[in-house]
């Protein structure tokens, strides 16, 4: 299967073994990607152990990834992985074109996008994702991808054209199924993307939403763009500059402010970074099944920006 | 040591309540090892595992705590095992049947906060939430398909259960089916596609002589040892590249393991015994026709012809994947499915019809049960009530979640989440009043089946006649037309612990009638007999309708009931159809034949 062979030759770079990590690692080891890199400079702290799995309780103040490399190879022992204990930040530049996929987890907004200026600079597909305690979010930057779908035609052609504001429709070719009794289309879709930097200062939903989308959207999606501004690190939230902030990214978002509610803010502002395992494992699972899919060159792929409410089981698809 | 990222977002005391929680996983399997690792993450305080399979080579490429030196060992217990060294949680495994009700009495799952489900069948399914139901105890239902998967949490009397809506949930096959006794066709395509063909070509999975084992004991290491070397005998013959070779590997597979099966004498007391190949020949005739079923020469041919080719390709490329429009594949395939199923006397296919068969086979995807486990353990917290700066919700304000993205439903939705519905209140298993019988030995072996019914009528204030049906086995005991077994003891017509009974008003009334009741059967030392103290109200009888096939008591039944006595006089009732439900649709695909390997 050609999509098997290209995962087989695929080398991804994977930025930090948190709890995140470790499961879109785990993910891509047991899909049987080609190579994988590790890149990840922290010692294992009595935290990680609530949060991942191939660290265990003996190792606490080794490096994460010298613990956890056996136990991830074991799983299929068939990946080439690649170790790396530096601090990703020093890399020089042409580390990155390496790479046919970066996934970048648990950086700060100023280093995610300095990788993703660097991804672009080198055309490499790019995944930014993390989590805020109960909520998580996915980013992501192909810069141009042409998805391929197929399926039953209905009395209409599929008409080309755009979709919405990154998707296009640019050929559709019809074809016999096996039994030559039903016709079916195959649709291209181009699919484009804007970098991080571009996203953050210009994204917006304004009228990409229904009144009632509006009204039901999580206040997850605000907060988290809010937590975005926070450039360096979370060391400053407060519940109150995070409101401030919050109460901003709705003006940019085309979002009604008085839609944020206190038990969200209070709860961001305190989960802010925060890994917790269940919401890895959705996060990561999702991120990882579009990495495969995305190496497969199948179906369409997420764009471009994701966020889950882990209490509502919201997960929408934004495009921003 | 405490668990930094849950107290933080549960708070202390919450964090306190979930360390002192004790929780039920039922299934270790695709869903359930990924379940596992979120409970013990999250620092539930003890975490009961129960999976009666066995490990298969089939699960390594997903279930990511089993290992190939786990092939063939208890999925609970190696899972707990491989999960311990991160674990502060007590793990205790159980390789047992969820159903086995002398291991797993309703007193046993009491003891538990939540059940969470972690299956591949419908009958567990539908048993855990009978278990949940007695005890009013939340369960996390779960469940994927490809792609497809849902989560649902059911608290019952508030949400609807697992039986509210009509499941349609597509076919899987036990593993022992595939690989050891198939009765199907369809079982044939499974074992050539996922066993033998992955086996062959498909998987590298070279193993180091001083690869750590797990274990010390000789004899088991010397098991493992042979499991194996056998796993890896046949590869190396493929991988010689030497074509004579291929005699060797097709006497292995028709007819020495055929043998070691039919020396298993307990699988066919009740199944025709295979008869394996022997005095096979290869010659050159070749059925190019890909519509008709060939003879078993020219299977045995093709089976040859499509061998010598891939083992060719794999001198360059490293490994093959199965590939329904790749033909050497296809046809390797169909020649071994078919093969195997003159071995077990099964009707052949064409290779179309085969490909059009092994095309439809649905693997099961490691990220969909990583995304479904996740959202199941994560609906807990608020099923539990766990959450920091959470008021408590009202159940009906809690959400399920299915995929919409990858099931092709939604562009701008990764998950839909619809909140939980209210009970059905025609539905056959919640909307039925409920309690627990305890009887001691003596009662089962001396009462009559009359007298417990006469018991029951007196009780619940049953004006006539009422039908008495075995839940457990769907065996019919009593209604008004069959009272042959009413004399008999409730020994003798097989009622004993864990035994669900199902009492119905069977009388012809327009106006009102009794509602059903269920009792379940424990045994135990009481005075006398004590139904329990239940309200069943008088309900208005459902219209009967010409049609036979709609059911009499006004709810329906899962599946269809069986009147027993040597089934001279089949009596069945149907399913209601009920309409589309998330869950049912996440779970609906395209192909007819459908087949989840789990």
């Amino acid at each position: 299967m050609a999509a098997q062979a290209r995962m087989r030759s695929a080398k991804v770079l994977l930025i930090n073994l948190g709890g995140l990590g470790t499961e879109i690692a785990k993910n891509l080891v047991l899909s049987g990607v080609g190579f994988l890199s590790l890149v990840d400079n922290h010692d294992v702290s009595e935290g990680d152990l609530s949060t991942q799995f191939f660290l265990s309780k003996d190792e606490i103040g080794t490096k994460r990834l010298d613990s956890a490399i056996s136990r991830i190879q074991d799983m299929n022992p068939r990946v080439t992985l690649t170790v790396d204990t530096e601090d990703f930040r020093q890399k020089p530049d042409s580390f990155y074109g390496q790479f046919d996929l970066i996934i970048a987890t648990d950086v700060s907004t100023e280093e995610a996008i300095r990788v993703n200026q660097l991804t672009r600079k080198f055309n490499v597909p790019f995944f930014l994702c993390g989590l805020n305690g109960l909520s998580g979010f996915i980013f992501v930057d192909l810069i141009r991808f042409d998805a391929t779908d197929e399926k039953l035609k209905s009395s209409v052609k599929t008409p080309l054209g755009a979709l919405s504001q990154n998707r296009e429709v640019v050929e559709v070719t019809e074809y016999l199924n096996e039994e030559q009794s039903e016709v079916y289309e195959r649709i291209v879709t181009r699919n484009a993307y804007k970098p991080f930097e571009q996203v953050l200062k210009e994204g917006t939903l304004k009228g990409k939403l229904t009144k009632r989308q509006v009204k039901r959207l999580t206040n997850a999606v605000p907060l988290t763009f809010a937590l975005f501004s926070y450039r360096d690190g979370y060391a400053a939230v407060t519940r109150h500059d995070l409101e401030q902030r919050a109460t901003d990214a709705c003006v940019q978002l085309g979002l009604p402010s008085e839609n944020l509610k206190q038990e969200y803010v209070e709860q961001f502002s305190q989960q802010a970074g925060l890994e917790f395992a269940p919401v890895s494992a959705v996060i990561g699972g999702t991120v990882a099944q579009d990495v495969i899919n995305i190496l497969g060159k199948k179906q369409s792929p997420l764009n471009n920006f994701i966020v889950l409410d882990g209490i509502s089981l919201d997960m929408h698809i934004f495009e921003l | 040591m405490a668990n930094a990222s849950a107290v933080r977002l549960l708070g202390q005391e919450n964090y306190e309540r979930l360390r002192s929680s004790r929780v039920l996983l039922v299934g270790a399997g695709g869903i359930g090892c990924e379940l596992l690792k979120n409970l013990v993450l999250m620092g539930f305080g003890e975490i009961h595992i129960v999976d009666l399979d066995i490990i298969d080579l089939s699960n390594l490429n997903r279930q990511f705590l089993f290992r190939q030196r786990d092939i063939k060992q208890a999925k609970a217990t190696t899972a707990a095992r491989a999960i311990e060294h991160v674990s502060n949680s007590k793990l205790v495994a159980h390789q047992a049947n969820i159903m086995d009700v002398n291991q797993f009495p309703l007193a046993w799952f009491s003891q538990f906060s939540i059940f969470f489900n972690a299956l591949d069948n419908l009958e567990a399914r539908r048993y855990v939430n009978q278990m949940a139901q007695y005890l009013r105890k939340p369960l996390l239902e779960s469940g994927t398909a490809g792609f497809d998967g849902y989560i649902q949490p059911i608290i019952p009397g508030a949400t609807e259960c697992f039986d509210c809506t009509t499941k349609e949930t597509p076919k899987t096959f036990p593993v022992c089916t595939i690989r050891s006794t198939p009765s199907q066709p369809i079982h044939c395509i499974v074992w050539a596609k996922n066993f033998l063909f992955s086996q062959l070509f498909a998987s590298s999975g070279s193993m180091s002589a001083d690869e750590d084992l797990g274990t010390d004991n000789v004899e088991e290491i010397e098991r493992i040892r042979q499991e194996t070397n056998e796993l890896h005998e046949l590869q190396e013959l493929i991988r010689s590249g030497d074509k004579t070779r291929i005699r060797d590997v097709f006497e292995k597979v028709f007819v020495k393991d055929i043998e070691k099966l039919l020396a298993i004498e307990e699988l066919w007391k009740a199944r025709e015994k295979p008869t394996p190949l022997y005095n096979f020949k290869f010659d050159e005739k070749i059925n190019k026709n890909l519509n008709t079923v060939w003879t078993i020469q020219e299977q045995v041919n093709a089976f040859v012809l499509a061998t010598e080719k891939l083992m060719q390709r794999l001198s360059s490329e490293k490994q093959i994947e199965f590939d329904k429009d790749d033909p050497d594949t296809l046809l390797f395939v169909a020649a071994a499915a078919n093969i195997r199923a003159s071995v077990f006397k099964l009707p052949l296919k064409s290779v179309f019809d085969i490909k059009q068969i092994a095309g439809g086979i649905i693997p099961a995807i490691a990220t969909t049960n990583a995304i479904i486990a996740g959202l199941s353990s994560l609906a807990s917290l608020r099923v539990l009530n766990l959450l920091k700066n959470q008021p408590k919700a009202n159940p009906t304000e809690l959400n399920m979640a299915f995929t919409a993205k990858a099931s092709n439903m939604s562009n701008n939705r990764y998950l839909s989440n619809p909140q939980l519905g209210p009970p059905n209140p025609r539905c056959p298993v919640c909307s039925i009043a409920r309690g627990v019988l305890t009887l001691s030995q003596n009662d089962l072996d001396t009462m009559r089946l009359s007298e417990l019914v006469g018991a029951v009528q007196e009780k619940y204030s049953y004006s006539g006649e009422v039908s008495v049906l075995d839940k457990s086995t769907q065996r019919l005991l009593a209604d008004f037309d069959f009272e042959d077994l009413l004399n008999k003891t409730l020994a003798e017509v097989k009622v004993a612990r864990g035994t669900i009974l199902l009492i119905s008003d069977e009388q012809d009334s327009e106006e009102s009638i009794r509602a059903p009741v269920e009792l379940y059967i424990e045994q135990g030392e009481p005075e006398g007999i004590n139904l329990p103290d239940i309200e069943v109200p008088l309900i208005k009888p459902a219209v009967v309708e010409p049609d036979e096939t709609n059911s009499e008591e006004g709810v329906s039944m899962p599946g269809e009931i069986i009147l027993d006595e040597d089934d001279k006089n089949p009596k069945k009732r149907h399913l209601d159809d009920a309409s589309e439900t998330p869950a049912k649709k996440a779970l609906k695909t395209e192909e007819e034949h459908v087949v989840i390997l789990d």
